[in-house]
């Protein structure tokens, strides 16, 4: 040590003299001083642009990757985008982004863009000018609906379609060519989230925004690994805990992750078991006599729906759940199979854990903020457990003021814009549903078109959407901005599915993945800021940006795309626009439909200026906290709150059991699997791979074990193990003791490398209200490989 | 006298702030813009003055020369971008405060690596790894058409003897001390008055990125 430490005095003595050196020679420019001194090296390991003043122009966004909407700043130079910084104006993230936001600049230039249209041509994809290859679009489009129906073609886009991209998709397909085949990726990821609103409050999206952190002396993080999925709200957790003395972060989990080490409190569940949790909560908040009457007695009724209601596993499954109306006593006494006690056999989770979580939901003193994610989302019962986990706010009125807020969060920038909001779902207008006569009418009149034009039968969601191209019933299909042959569960059934003879696939993307490698036609697409558009946020809020950079090549935006080959199909009518303003025009056509204090949207001009505006936007005002009248200007009873979604005009608690998964662990696949993302990369990396640091922090997939597990199976970090399901099999490298850990008997990978399909192994099971898959829990079994 | 100046400082961009922001963070009453929270871009020079207090002035001033610019730009992928941890962690990391700023919340030497650590100006932001990434492997996944601009030019003042700007956006690097004092430092950058703690005195931001505006009086 003292040897040490005499080597660090002896340099720092001998460095001083060369500082000394260092400040007689530098005189005029340090660079060149330092060039001299280091020769050989040049300042800024980045290739420099060609006409280099160093002048940047700072333009607003939101950021491209997950549902946080981050408004970030994009330096532009000599038509480039070349640096990103967080935009100090944007309440959402208050000028600090993350590593992807950060380096996000640097998805729009990997050398193997998309820059020309390709047509498969006996068997190999060839370019083709993109006038050609929408020619061919149209031409399908239009010949496969006259030789098998209406119904035989479909659109599947996602979340990170821009607002107006799924706008014009739902148009074309629902309202112009009569088929409600319109889907999107969201429908994977927060579908469970739209029927829990729906189904508790008759109204999609959170109640909240992200200022109730601020608020919040509780947080309860649902199967959220948001240290990892949402990093900007969680370091926002953070800050709050650091600055107020009086915040705890409760981890309540299936597996041990970067939020379990950062919280106060960490709870492991068995999976699927939180349903039982949740309503052990409440049976101890009723039990403690914790019930805010006050609260229940004027905004809350009490339901029931169907139980035992399968997982849809077969081709052509159909639910349909009916509500009966119960008593407190009725909802009381269905609570009684769900002590703390019970339930701990049922969860491992530890009655007095359950207990303490009730203590702290029950606390009158004490606010409440519950986060989750794909946790809940993804889930076999996640209508389900999005009910439960608002049963828990309503018994106690722990909602929809600052702090206390049950709290939905999305994962694509503008699954709550595009999705939700626009509908881009089979059962969904911009307003309302298909199913309703008034819905249709108001579409109808918007669009231009015949009210007869559209189907009030909703069509496919998306797994049976994909069963249908396996099957044949859908011969044509256009994919924009997702990457389904990675993301599709029970992926082989799928992928060849698509590639069967007959079938037609179109792909809009920005890089080659294994989608546009199954596909017939490949349309290279404006990435993000190449484009003008809007976002729509987890908080209700609609994010403008301008366009920053051109796209390369013949690259035309997705919504570009849908109208070029509209005017082709004869829709000219519906759609007029120009190149010049398109955007601004398709907002404020679609803008209509949200009229109203419940939903109204700010005007272009607004959008333009704002980093975001949160709607109902009414008077110039935007809504913080829905169903309060102190912030909402919807609200109409004179009361405290008012669950307008509602026609009793409450908010509905309800009735709902425990139910083990479509497929738990056995003898033969005695493990669970679970899959997910780590905070590098996102979706399936297509773009986030494509970005240096994020590739060269982790550059492949890997199986996290337990390492008892991994003791067992004779395997230390990074030997390769194989996973086998019933339905597939992946080998791939260990992970023991890395960021997470899974608890004994469960592994987890991360889906973003396509060189590990883990999709071939998930199980396509899904929630029979939301029709949204479980990613989270299939039985597979492990070999040394 | 320090505290009332800083007292100025905050209400100055509380109002500045509501006029830029109008409604767009929703300010429903003057009480919540209060609420606006500015401390996360303290341009008041209120975190120079704070870390200068609390650094001893040997350390200040003393010096190892082990790092350079071009070591410092190798880690970026643009002026201003966050660097990437240079060093191996663990595969647990979880990049919380403990772990990190054990090391980079002060500096001071680090036998580990045998070297003075760099001190981080944002302490204050605890979840490390949000911004920072670990380097695992150099291999790129595929080719990268990235550019971007040259980093900004050292000690461009604007007469011959009077003091350089400071040629770098202020946002998460408010606090001067942390990067250009200390044996940490990087050399270039180094300042030799280090006794002095109050770098904007002298120092006044002109952000290289933005063109030099000329004052123009506003017409008639």
């Amino acid at each position: 040590m003292t040897t040490t430490n005499n080597q660090g005095d002896n340099e720092v003595t001998m460095k001083l003299n060369r500082r000394r050196f260092i400040r007689h020679a530098a005189t005029s420019s340090a660079i060149a001083t330092a060039g001299a001194l280091f020769p050989g090296i040049s300042f800024g390991s980045w290739p420099q642009l060609a006409n280099n003043s160093g002048l940047v122009s700072w333009q607003k966004a939101p950021c491209r990757f997950c549902g946080t909407g981050c408004g970030v700043l994009i330096g532009v130079s000599d038509g480039r985008a070349v640096a990103v910084k967080g935009d100090p104006n944007c309440s959402v993230n208050k000028g600090l982004c993350c590593m992807k936001g950060y380096h996000s600049v640097q998805a729009l230039y990997g050398k193997d863009r998309l820059t020309t249209a390709q047509v498969r041509k006996n068997g190999t994809l060839v370019e083709v000018p993109i006038q050609e290859a929408l020619d061919l679009i149209a031409d399908k489009l239009k010949t496969t609906r006259e030789l098998h129906g209406k119904d035989s073609v479909a659109i599947y886009g996602s979340g990170q379609w821009t607002i107006p991209d799924g706008y014009v998709a739902s148009k074309l397909f629902k309202g112009c060519l009569g088929t409600n085949n319109v889907e999107a990726n969201a429908r994977l990821c927060m579908a469970s989230a739209v029927t829990g609103f729906m189904t508790s409050f008759g109204l999609d999206e959170p109640m909240g925004c992200y200022e109730d952190m601020d608020h919040a002396n509780i947080f309860v993080t649902w199967g959220n690994n948001m240290a990892e999925m949402h990093p900007v709200l969680f370091s926002r957790m953070l800050a709050n805990r650091k600055r107020r003395t009086n915040v705890r972060i409760i981890d309540f989990a299936t597996r041990s992750t970067r939020t379990s080490q950062a919280a106060d409190k960490s709870i492991l569940f068995k999976p699927q078991t939180d349903l039982a949790v949740a309503n052990a909560i409440c049976y101890e908040i009723i039990n403690r006599d914790w019930v805010n009457w006050d609260f229940v007695n004027q905004h809350v009724s009490f339901h029931r729906g169907k139980t035992d209601i399968g997982y849809g596993t077969e081709d052509h499954f159909a639910f349909k759940d009916q509500a009966e109306a119960i008593s407190f006593e009725e909802y009381s006494r269905f609570l009684e199979d769900y002590t703390p006690e019970k339930v701990e056999k049922i969860s491992g989770v530890a009655a007095k854990d359950i207990k303490y979580l009730a203590a702290l939901y029950g606390d009158p003193a004490l606010k409440v903020t519950s986060f989750w994610c794909m946790g809940m989302n993804q889930h076999t019962r996640g209508t389900w457990i999005n009910n439960l986990v608002y049963n828990i706010h309503l018994l106690t009125g722990k909602i929809s003021t600052p702090g206390n807020s049950p709290f939905s969060l999305t994962g694509q920038p503008s699954a709550c814009g595009t999705v939700r909001e626009v509908g881009t779902l089979t059962h969904k207008l911009p307003h309302g549903v298909v199913m309703n006569q008034h819905h249709r009418e108001m579409a109808a009149g918007i669009w231009d078109v015949p009210l007869s034009n559209i189907d009030p039968k909703p069509s496919y969601h998306t797994v049976e959407m994909f069963r249908a191209l396996d099957r044949g019933d859908i011969k044509f299909i256009w994919i924009q901005v997702t990457n389904p042959m990675v993301t599709m569960p029970n992926l082989r059934r799928y992928r060849d599915g698509g590639l069967k003879g007959d079938r037609f696939v179109v792909v809009s993307d920005v890089y080659p993945t294994p989608t546009t490698d199954i596909a017939d036609v490949i349309l290279p697409a404006a990435m993000w800021v190449e484009q003008e558009g809007m976002f729509g946020n987890s908080e209700r809020r609609t994010q403008h940006f301008a366009q920053i950079v051109d796209p390369p090549g013949e690259a035309m935006s997705d919504t570009w795309q849908i109208i070029e080959v509209a005017r082709r199909l004869g829709f000219e009518q519906q759609f007029p626009w120009s190149k010049e303003d398109y955007i601004e025009k398709i907002w404020e056509e679609y803008r209509r439909f949200h009229a109203g204090p419940k939903h109204e949207m700010a005007p272009y001009s607004v959008l333009r200026e704002r980093s975001g505006v949160q709607w109902p936007y009414v008077n110039g005002r935007e809504t913080r906290w829905r169903f309060n009248p102190k912030y909402d200007p919807a609200c109409s009873n004179g009361k405290d709150f008012d669950f307008y979604g509602k026609k009793d005009n409450r908010a509905w608690i309800w009735a709902r059991p425990y139910e083990p998964a479509a497929e738990s662990p056995d003898n033969t696949y005695n493990f669970w699997l679970n899959t997910g993302r780590v905070i590098e990369h996102w979706h399936t990396g297509s773009m986030t791979r494509r970005i240096p640091v994020l590739h060269n922090a982790v550059p492949a997939a890997y199986v996290e074990l337990h390492p008892e597990d991994a003791a067992e199976l004779g395997v230390v970090n990074g030997e390769m193990v194989k996973i086998i399901s019933r339905r597939g099999e992946v080998t791939m490298p260990a992970q023991i003791q890395g960021r997470g850990v899974p608890v004994r008997g469960m592994v987890f990978v991360p889906f973003f490398d396509e060189s590990y399909l883990i999709n071939e192994l998930t199980l396509d099971a899904f929630c029979p209200i939301s029709k949204q898959p479980d990613y989270k829990k299939c039985a597979v079994r492990l070999e040394k490989a | 006298m320090m505290k009332q100046s800083e007292k100025r400082g905050w209400v100055g961009p509380c109002i500045a702030a509501c006029c830029i922001l109008g409604a767009a963070v929703t300010i429903g009453s003057p009480k919540h813009s209060a609420a606006i929270d500015l401390g996360n871009f303290d341009h008041q020079g209120q975190k120079v003055f704070r870390s200068y207090e609390a650094t001893p002035e040997t350390y200040l001033a003393a010096d190892s020369g082990d790092r350079n610019l071009a070591r410092f730009y190798e880690l970026r992928q643009y002026p201003g971008s966050p660097p990437r941890i240079p060093h191996g962690v663990e595969a647990s990391f979880s990049g919380d405060e403990s772990n990190c700023l054990s090391c980079h919340g002060k500096g001071g030497y680090s036998p580990e690596f045998g070297k003075f650590v760099p001190v981080t100006p944002h302490p204050e932001n605890t979840l490390c790894y949000q911004c920072h990434a670990r380097v695992i492997t150099e291999k790129a996944f595929g080719e990268s058409d990235w550019q971007s601009i040259r980093p900004p030019r050292l000690g461009r003042s604007f007469l011959s003897s009077s003091p350089p700007p400071i040629p770098h956006s202020l946002q998460l690097r408010e606090n001067c001390i942390s990067c250009h004092t200390g044996p940490g430092a990087v050399v270039e950058i180094r300042v030799e008055h280090s006794s002095r703690g109050n770098c904007r005195q002298c120092h006044v931001p002109a952000v290289q990125t933005a063109p030099v505006n000329e004052f123009v009086r506003p017409g008639p």
